[in-house]
């Protein structure tokens, strides 16, 4: 009787324990289809969140009237505009080309063509530091130009016919003349004299998929020596090799050929630079849209600026002083007169504020060149008083 | 003499195997000499392989001592760019969000693991023998690498004649290393002592729980950010050098924020070990899942952006446009969980699913304006209203829907209001993180947010409605036999053309929804597999007690499911992590881009990738290593194949 009493106690117990049991469980399965929801409630946020709105009148964004005029811009007007009332010019660099555009360990881009960005900075805004900086590959540029993710590129890109007709760039002035040269070792035999005659049976080594491997190929087709050509993933990797002795020759442009041995040259040896007339012809300097005449004169004309800059002996550091004192050229172009730079939709100091804030030619080139070995003189970059190519038109 | 210790030997071994009973992971122990013979050198053949192993091993150790400790390598790069590593253009002035950020997941860290971890302990022979190793291996490193290179007066590196490099005499370089050696004596030292002093049979067992390890090893390298002058180079933007700052070193701007953070793990670990017990276990379990699932997102958009907010437009349309979904959705969901609703609720929920679709239908051909949020608003309504027959009944099960509804609607709002808002953090490039930033919270997103819709895919797979199993069937094969950079290409190149004008996704945005696409479709596989290894008695024994098949899902199958399947997800996770390095192709700097291309092309540091590279993968060894020994523990303590 008494174990009866306890059986069914415990029988009771352990209906009721059931029963709560299952309450709990719909309890808790209500909080886990909660929660699923939830889950995807925070991945659509995720996906969907970012877009912005379609409606611009009513967008989610607190810039709905900027992005308004962006729109405006892009249907019509020139890039000019758009990139007055964004604030910013975004500039397409490499990121990854030695002393022409380097991302700094504080995350700051450094270098020749970070600067040239920071030059329309300043003409277009009146800030140099008002530049935002997209790094982009080889593969990538001309895309982000079209679809307007950047407004110019300062990107090593050779000016070419087919890029400038098919491709539908336009092409500022040249700031760089670059050309092919291969580097070889003085142990070797080879000298700054030597000729791609003289490379016959040599190991030479480029980067894969550039048209350096193209060049090469064919330059050794025409002075009729046979070269075994060896193609490494990227620049670093054909270095390494040529310093452990399995390439005996490398080529590239010649501005990656000087900064190479200037860092990486290891004592006891010499690397020799030739032939002294590069292989190859590679005019760098901005890229743009075509068609956009007023924003392409904005760029240029800083480009210029900076050259002119150079010829009349005008620096960052004196150009308050010739703001005044200068020739009515320089005053001109400093906007003494002020109807150069606001006929073309410049603010009527823009060149001042290049000049003041980044530097004229020879300043930008020997800041970021110089270091990696670049010198000027004897280039095809000095100024065209000294037997080089960098010429700009007047300003008048 | 032979005969008594061959006796005691094996009497040792006796106890060995009866103490050895109560873990099967503990082997019995058994004299060193003795194990060697038994293990290593069995017959002459294995004695053979032992040593060619050994071998091996101590070229490969020289090999790579050499490669680190070479004269020819350039710390320098990397300690200089140690901050473009960690987040690359980041402004450092607003580096306090990065910890607090940090901070934040750290103490969620801490939380779980006080809540769920229980992982037992670890015998302090055991520990012993861990200082042993450590110990010995330093003595052998300190023996096998080369001995230095000899710098002449002017600092460079003495060459003889035929071009090779001096070396200094190998005692002199042994005399040279005299505190590796310390620290490897020291190590051997305190190992012999535990192991002597814990080895008799009554202390042998003495165990301390292995958090208490975790703690005091975190605890311990954090104490040498305090101690030793790690050094750190500063880049000095006007002058465009590199500043060897002694005073100010790494641990110098380091040492407090980590010290934090520890303090920070150990303090929620012990919340979490207090609640463990209490009656709010459940409360604090749920909102630690949450806390989860959001704090990744918020983290990201609100404390790392700092978004600016227009109050006068989130005054005049978000807050009420927030407000109207909140109010009116729960108003109609409270209408569609009355007892007697029948069959208008389900009509009521197809309807406006077909709503709901067709928005998004519109918004691709662009035949009318909406807001995006006012989209995914109709459609989350939708798939709550078709939830909503489980919630009939009591007011508190209905009340319980509602209140979920307002709180999603909330969160998602807010998100959505955060996300558009313009960041005021200042920065020099459209990168807004890089470096190991960038990978971790990419990586943990992507885990995260992909597991609930890999489970639910899996779910709908294994379904026995037709269009359920077709759909998600269809979708894991395409997803499946497309290569994830193909994924990735395709979300940052080809779906901002899809998208109707105006319409534009950032790029980690559409990067983050693809990989967590991708990553679901694996995820949903690896479930799969689990849920085929339930047997058809437990779905017979569900349907038997009366449980739904809701209830059948969720307390049934999937526990045991997911169980099974631990090896197979961590497996997804490390290498969700570890593919987070195909960012770099398009475009987005993880830290491997980093160290691969961002540092060789300094003209301070040109060509120098190798120690970049080297780091990297320590770090991604580091991360991996520990995620994978969790798993095993987690198996261990689930049972895991030994069934």
């Amino acid at each position: 009787m008494h174990a009866l009493l306890t059986e069914q106690k415990s029988g009771r117990g352990a209906g009721n324990r059931n029963r709560e049991g299952l309450k709990q469980m719909r309890k808790n399965i209500m909080w886990r289809l909660l929660a699923t929801l939830f889950a995807i409630a925070l991945a659509a946020s995720a996906c969907g969140g970012s877009d912005s709105s379609d409606d611009s009148s009513a967008s989610d964004s607190s810039s709905d009237a900027e992005e308004t005029e962006v729109t405006l811009a892009a249907s019509g007007e020139s890039l000019l505009d758009t990139i007055k009332s964004r604030g910013t010019v975004n500039c397409g660099v490499s990121g990854s080309a030695v002393a022409f555009s380097e991302l700094q360990a504080d995350g700051s881009m450094a270098g020749f063509d970070a600067d040239y960005c920071r030059v329309v900075a300043a003409a277009i805004l009146g800030d140099a530091n008002k530049v935002n900086f997209v790094s982009l590959t080889a593969a990538e540029r001309f895309t982000a130009v079209q679809t307007g993710d950047v407004d110019l590129l300062m990107r090593n890109t050779t000016w070419t016919q087919s890029r400038d007709s098919e491709v539908g760039m336009d092409f500022g002035p040249t700031t760089y003349y670059d050309g092919q040269q291969l580097m070889g070792r003085e142990s070797d035999g080879f000298s700054g004299s030597s000729q791609v005659s003289d490379v016959g049976g040599s190991v030479i080594c480029t980067s894969a998929g550039t048209t350096t491997e193209k060049n090469i190929a064919d330059a050794a087709a025409e002075a009729g020596v046979s070269i075994e050509l060896q193609t490494f993933e990227d620049f670093d990797t054909v270095t390494n090799n040529f310093i452990s002795g399995a390439c005996d020759i490398i080529t590239t442009d010649g501005s990656g050929l000087v900064g190479r041995k200037a860092k990486q040259q290891p004592d006891g040896e010499n690397w020799v630079i030739f032939p002294a007339t590069p292989i190859s012809k590679e005019p760098l300097g901005p890229t743009y849209g075509q068609n956009d005449s007023a924003f392409a004169d904005a760029v240029n004309w800083a480009v210029y600026a900076t050259i002119i800059a150079d010829e009349k002996g005008l620096d960052s550091s004196n150009v308050d002083m010739m703001l005044t004192g200068g020739d009515t050229e320089t005053i001109r172009l400093l906007g003494g007169e002020g109807e150069l730079q606001s006929g073309m939709g410049l603010p009527a100091d823009a060149f001042y504020q290049v000049i003041k804030q980044v530097g004229n030619y020879d300043e930008i080139y020997s800041r970021n060149l110089n270091p990696v070995g670049l010198s000027r003189e004897g280039s095809a970059n000095a100024a065209w008083t000294a037997g080089g190519l960098v010429y700009a038109p007047p300003a008048r | 003499m032979q005969d008594a210790n061959q006796v005691s030997a094996s009497e040792e071994f006796q106890r060995g195997l009866e103490e050895g009973q109560g873990s099967p992971h503990e082997a019995p122990s058994l004299p060193v000499g003795q194990w060697l013979r038994k293990n290593l050198f069995s017959n002459w053949a294995n004695g053979i392989l032992t040593l060619l192993g050994a071998l091996a091993a101590v070229v490969a150790l020289r090999g790579v001592l050499n490669f680190v400790f070479s004269e020819n390598r350039q710390w320098d790069a990397v300690r200089t760019n140690l901050r473009a590593l960690m987040t690359l253009s980041y402004p450092e002035s607003q580096y306090i969000r990065v910890w607090v950020a940090l901070g934040f997941v750290v103490g969620l860290a801490g939380l779980s693991a006080g809540i769920w971890a229980n992982w037992g302990g670890v015998s302090v022979r055991r520990i012993s023998t861990w200082l042993m190793g450590t110990g010995a291996l330093l003595a052998l490193c300190v023996i096998v690498r080369e001995p230095s290179v000899i710098l002449g007066s002017d600092g460079k590196v003495i060459r003889t004649v035929d071009g090779s490099l001096r070396r200094e005499s190998f005692m002199d370089a042994m005399a040279d290393r005299s505190t590796w050696w310390l620290a490897a004596v020291l190590l051997l030292a305190v190992g012999a002592a535990l192991w002597s002093r814990f080895s008799d049979p009554a202390r042998r067992r003495i165990e301390v729980s292995v958090t208490s390890v975790v703690f005091v090893g975190l605890g311990l390298a954090i104490l040498s950010l305090w101690i030793a002058p790690y050094g750190h180079y500063a880049y000095i933007s006007a002058t465009k050098s590199y500043v060897a700052e002694s005073g100010r070193t790494v641990a110098f701007s380091t040492k407090m924020p980590w010290t934090v953070m520890l303090i920070l793990l150990s303090g929620f670990f012990f919340v979490g070990r207090f609640f463990q017990r209490g009656r709010y276990l459940g409360l604090v379990k749920g909102s630690s899942n949450v806390l989860w699932l959001i704090s990744p997102l918020t983290l990201f958009w609100v404390v790392l952006r700092d978004p600016a907010l227009d109050y006068g437009h989130v005054i005049s349309t978000d807050l009420p446009m927030g407000l109207a979904f909140g109010l009116l959705g729960g108003a109609l969901l409270w209408g569609l969980t009355r007892s007697d609703i029948g069959e208008a609720g389900r009509i009521t929920a197809t309807v406006l699913l077909v709503f709901a679709v067709f928005n998004w239908v519109a918004a691709f051909f662009g035949w009318y304006p909406m807001l995006q949020k006012a989209r995914i608003s109709f459609l989350l309504l939708a798939l709550a209203a078709l939830l909503a027959p489980n919630f009939i009944g009591e007011v508190a099960k209905r009340r319980q829907l509602v209140l979920g509804w307002v709180g999603v609607t909330a969160l998602v709002h807010y998100l959505a209001t955060m996300i558009n808002t313009p960041s005021t953090v200042e920065l020099q490039s459209t990168e807004f993180l890089g470096g190991l930033g960038l990978t971790l919270f990419v990586a943990l997103i992507v885990v995260l947010l992909s597991f609930p819709l890999g489970v639910l895919l899996a779910l709908g797979r294994t379904s026995k409605f037709p269009i359920f199993r077709m759909l998600s069937t269809s979708y894991i094969e395409v997803i499946r036999g497309v290569p994830l950079i193909s994924v990735l290409i395709f979300f940052s190149v080809m779906v901002p053309l899809f998208l109707p004008d105006g319409m534009e996704l950032a790029e980690l945005a559409a990067v983050l929804t693809g990989y967590t696409l991708f990553s679901a479709a694996y995820l949903a596989e690896n479930v799969r597999g689990g849920l085929q290894s339930i047997t058809k008695g437990q779905y017979e024994a569900a349907d038997a007690i009366g449980l739904t098949s809701a209830q059948r899902t969720g307390f049934i199958v999937l526990p045991q499911a997911l169980t099974v399947s631990i090896p197979q997800l961590v497996g997804q996770v490390i290498s969700t992590f570890k593919e987070t390095s195909l960012l770099a192709i398009i475009g987005l700097f993880d830290f491997l881009r980093v160290a691969n291309s961002v540092i060789p092309a300094q003209s301070e540091f040109m060509g120098v990738k190798r120690e970049g590279i080297l780091l990297v993968a320590m770090i991604y060894f580091f991360f991996n290593f520990t995620i994978s020994k969790y798993s095993q523990r987690l198996e261990r303590r689930v049972g895991l194949g030994e069934r």
